[in-house]
């Protein structure tokens, strides 16, 4: 009996890892799916439920969908700031979790995002919060560029700044196609898994503002 | 006169301003940001479904979200000529009053609106008046982080103004070291801010010299100046943090003025009636505010200014020599007047916080104002010494309905009286994101030092303030309506004696509409005014429609900027309907009628540029010019009377337009890595 119930126990524990592996890899999927604010909001949910091994991808994710929510938002102000804030938090929450020097990599993903917070707090006022925040985004996304400078999706972050600053601060479209271009090409075999893949919808879409 | 700075803050807000703020140009090490204004309108943390009460008031601050103001969008409407009170006349509530500086707020006079800063009162914020000439704002209006325009119903921590209330916060630190020039052919400027290398104080100063003379040779202007325009100020700040929480703020500035001009006199054929004024100015203001523990927070003001104001009037003849003619009319128009005005006000706010954004707040402050001058022969004294005191309550009765609850005593050992004042206001949030909002209150005020020199028994004025609102906000848009009622009593009369036997009414409807997101990289506003009122105050034989009120008046501000250029444009539009003028003499009304309309356009555009690409310094720099009045309507704001009344002569703009053009430049020191460095 005693057995018996260990090895349910044991087979309990396998399961329930196995379908926490599930859900992180289920979320992804239906990230690489989401589309509106209500998406992101539902899947932000999800991440926060997962405990799942590599402890940084839930915040990452969830800082994600912030993110993604403050740029579907970004004519609308009024609403953006609890997902800023919350996106922040989850961000650095995901930063703690790594050892940059150790994991550059993954430490340049969070930092991409925690750019892509930072403009969202943009979005809330360009009067009133861009000087800050402006500066903020800009220095999360060179740190990036630092520790991983192949990074796609910084190059994409990258490649956006560049194409909505106005010129005489800094902006400059030819280099932002090339930064989409370069980031696409990255992206084109499309990839499946845990590990952040995202990308490639949002160069397509800044390359369609060339056509 | 300080157009330029205002371009140039302009510009340094547009930079900012544009849809997606580039890297690393305008850079604002922010240590901390305690929300401006942050006391007088409630707000809740709850992140989604956050109440705030906003009858009365149209609040612009530096965390602004969506299509709310910024202070900087507030301060840069076009021919707002660096006076804020001028910006805000394009929001509605206020009347478009051409000859005359102030803010003339749902039926009260200019001085039924006053201004605070920090707590402290400001009590002259424009140069002294000159008839028929609006005068220049003292201040800078890019030194403030949050203004809130309250046209009623504002809270008992504020007191002394019938109609309205600007109650302004100044900012704490600056961005960056940084130093700063401007020169047009009206004024030149120049100053610095120094930040210390710990971002824990600054220090700054501003100096700044007007003289119209040469503009006014090119532009002829309707008077014939003899005098001036001359406009010299200066004011230094310093600003240090204190512990953790704490901010201690000094503002010092000192102003002189001298305006002489000739305009023919009206009475005779040939003589011309003279009128100089010249005055020196200090304003000085020490403020303190700091969190005593996580819940109790303190808020200090001390303010002293000083003022002497020497008018003169006299007649010269064909020759150009003073004459004095000992009869009437001709009697009235020599006259020579100094006076001097101390002024000190002491405050002391004290908050406490509970959970769930419910606050109790209550304070004290002491008013000292001391006037001695004289007029012709007469001796002009007068000392008063005025006591507040208020508490006031932010109250959630639920989720979605706050309440601010509050009352202030005061009072003055002048007037020997003492009066109190409830005031009430009540949020009512929608499911939508819309919001109802009620105001009440009853307001206060002194009569003015002029009628209190000789012996009298008068009393306070006051106003009762019912409004209504509602507001929405979505999608970077801004909608707003407002309706109130007010109720004028024991206004000041002149006539048939010196009394408190006035009395009045104001009523009317305001909407306001902002939309930053339908055209790209296009920001706008339109407001529109009804107003309803009548007085019977100083001269009125009875209840009138007051000169300064129209019953309609609309306004379109537009900033558009363009990217690929450079270049900002700002336009504004104001229209009001004919305002009502009056003859008055010891008979009653012996002619009236009313003005044609009011139809302004005013164009400002800044070209912005960088003259020196250097990695530790940047220049932030640019032309900017502009055209006030751009379509050269004729404004007629009034009429002046003869003493018989047989002449009548319109008061018009001293030009039919006004122009500027001139170049700013502006130097910081680069220190973003310094304080990304702090906070990454």
């Amino acid at each position: 009996m005693k057995k018996l119930l260990i090895c349910l126990a044991v087979l309990f524990v396998t399961y329930s890892g196995f379908a926490q592996s599930n859900a992180l890899q289920q979320a992804v999927a239906k990230l690489d799916q989401a589309q509106t604010v209500k998406d992101y909001e539902t899947l932000e949910k999800t991440f926060l439920g997962i405990t799942e091994q590599p402890a940084w991808l839930a915040p990452y994710y969830a800082a994600f969908c912030n993110a993604k929510i403050g740029f579907l938002l970004q004519d609308d102000g009024e609403k953006i700031e609890p997902y800023s804030v919350r996106g922040e938090e989850q961000a650095k929450k995901a930063l703690a979790l790594l050892d940059a020097a150790k994991q550059p990599k993954e430490a340049a993903e969070v930092y991409t995002v925690l750019s892509m917070v930072y403009r969202t707090k943009v979005f809330i006022n360009p009067m009133s919060y861009g000087r800050k925040y402006g500066t903020l985004s800009e220095q999360a996304l060179k740190q990036a560029k630092t520790l991983d400078a192949q990074n796609p999706r910084a190059m994409f972050v990258t490649a956006w700044v560049k194409y909505y600053t106005p010129r005489m601060w800094g902006g400059d479209k030819d280099l932002a196609k090339q930064l989409a271009t370069q980031s696409l090409q990255q992206l084109a075999t499309p990839a499946t898994g845990t590990d952040p893949h995202w990308g490639k919808a949002e160069d397509e879409a800044l390359l369609s503002k060339f056509k | 006169m300080k157009t330029s700075t205002i371009i140039l803050l302009l510009f340094a807000g547009t930079a900012a301003a544009q849809n997606k703020p580039a890297a690393g140009s305008t850079l604002k090490p922010v240590a901390d940001s305690t929300p401006a204004v942050a006391d007088t309108a409630i707000k809740s943390k709850r992140a989604l479904h956050e109440v705030v009460i906003s009858a009365g008031a149209f609040e612009a601050s530096d965390r602004a979200k969506g299509a709310s103001l910024t202070p900087i969008e507030a301060v840069t409407v076009a021919g707002s000529n660096g006076d804020i009170s001028l910006a805000l006349r394009s929001l509605p509530g206020a009347q478009q009053i051409g000859e005359q500086e102030g803010l003339f707020v749902r039926g009260g006079t200019s001085e039924e609106t006053r201004q605070f800063i920090d707590g402290t009162l400001l009590r002259t914020p424009n140069y002294p008046s000159v008839p028929g000439v609006p005068q220049a704002a003292r201040i800078n209006p890019f030194l403030f982080r949050g203004i809130l325009f309250s046209t009623g119903g504002y809270s008992a921590l504020y007191g002394g103004a019938m109609s309205s209330a600007l109650i302004l916060e100044s900012e704490d630190l600056p961005e960056k070291t940084s130093a700063r020039f401007f020169l047009f052919p009206t004024v030149l400027g120049a100053g610095m801010q120094h930040l210390a290398k710990n971002n824990r104080s600054s220090f700054g100063f501003n100096l700044n010299y007007g003289n119209q003379s040469l503009y006014n040779n090119i532009v002829p202007q309707k008077p014939d100046y003899f005098s001036g325009p001359i406009y010299m100020d200066g004011n230094v700040n310093f600003r240090i943090k204190t512990g953790k929480t704490g901010m201690l703020k000094l503002y010092s500035g000192w102003g002189h003025s001298d305006v002489g001009m000739n305009n023919p006199d009206i009475d005779s054929v040939a003589l011309k009636a003279g009128y100089q004024v010249r005055g020196w100015n200090s304003y000085n203001n020490l403020s303190f505010r700091s969190y005593l523990s996580q819940n109790w927070k303190l808020e200090a003001g001390a303010a002293y200014s000083y003022n002497r104001q020497e008018n003169n009037l006299h007649l010269t003849n064909e020759k150009g020599n003073v004459v004095a003619i000992p009869y009437i009319p001709y009697s009235y128009k020599t006259s020579d007047r100094n006076l001097e005005t101390d002024f000190a006000q002491g405050r002391l706010v004290i908050s406490h916080f509970f959970p769930q954004g419910q606050a109790l707040r209550f304070g004290a402050e002491q008013f000292y104002t001391h006037d001695h001058g004289r007029s012709n022969d007469s001796l002009l004294r007068v000392t008063d010494h005025l006591t507040a005191v208020f508490a006031e309550g932010d109250i959630y009765l639920a989720d979605n309905l706050a309440a601010k609850v509050g009352a202030r005593m005061e009072y003055s050992s002048l007037l020997q009286k003492t009066v109190v004042a409830p005031r009430a206001s009540l949020a009512y949030r929608l499911r939508d994101g819309s919001q109802f909002n009620l105001a009440y209150g009853i307001f206060y005020q002194e009569p003015a030092n002029d009628y209190l020199y000789q012996p009298n028994q008068l009393n306070f004025s006051s106003a009762s303030h019912y409004i209504l609102n509602y507001t929405k906000k979505a999608n970077n848009r801004f909608f707003r309506v407002e309706v109130y009622y007010k109720q004028y009593q024991d206004l000041v009369k002149t006539i048939p004696t010196l009394s408190n036997n006035g009395k009045g009414y104001a009523q009317g409807v305001e909407l306001f509409w902002r939309d930053k997101k339908s055209i790209k990289n296009l920001d706008y506003w339109i407001t529109y005014t009804y107003l309803d009122t009548k007085r019977d105050f100083l001269n009125y034989p009875y209840q009138l429609r007051p000169s300064f009120a129209a019953p309609h008046t609309a306004t379109i501000a537009i900033k558009k900027y363009f990217p690929d250029i450079n270049t900002n444009v700002n336009l504004s539009w104001a229209m009001a309907t004919g305002r009502p003028y009056y003859h008055i003499n010891y008979n009653g009304i012996d002619d009236q009628g009313t003005t044609k309309g009011y139809n302004a356009v005013n164009l400002h555009v800044a070209w912005l540029c960088s003259f020196i690409k250097n990695k530790k310094w940047k220049d932030f720099s640019g032309v900017a010019m502009g055209i006030n009045n751009l379509t050269g309507t004729r404004q007629v704001f009034g009429y002046n009377y003869s003493y018989n009344g047989m002449v009548k002569q319109p008061i018009t703009l001293p030009a039919t337009r006004s122009f500027f053009i001139g170049i700013f430049m502006s130097f910081g020191i680069d220190r973003t890595d310094d304080f990304l460095n702090n906070n990454l």
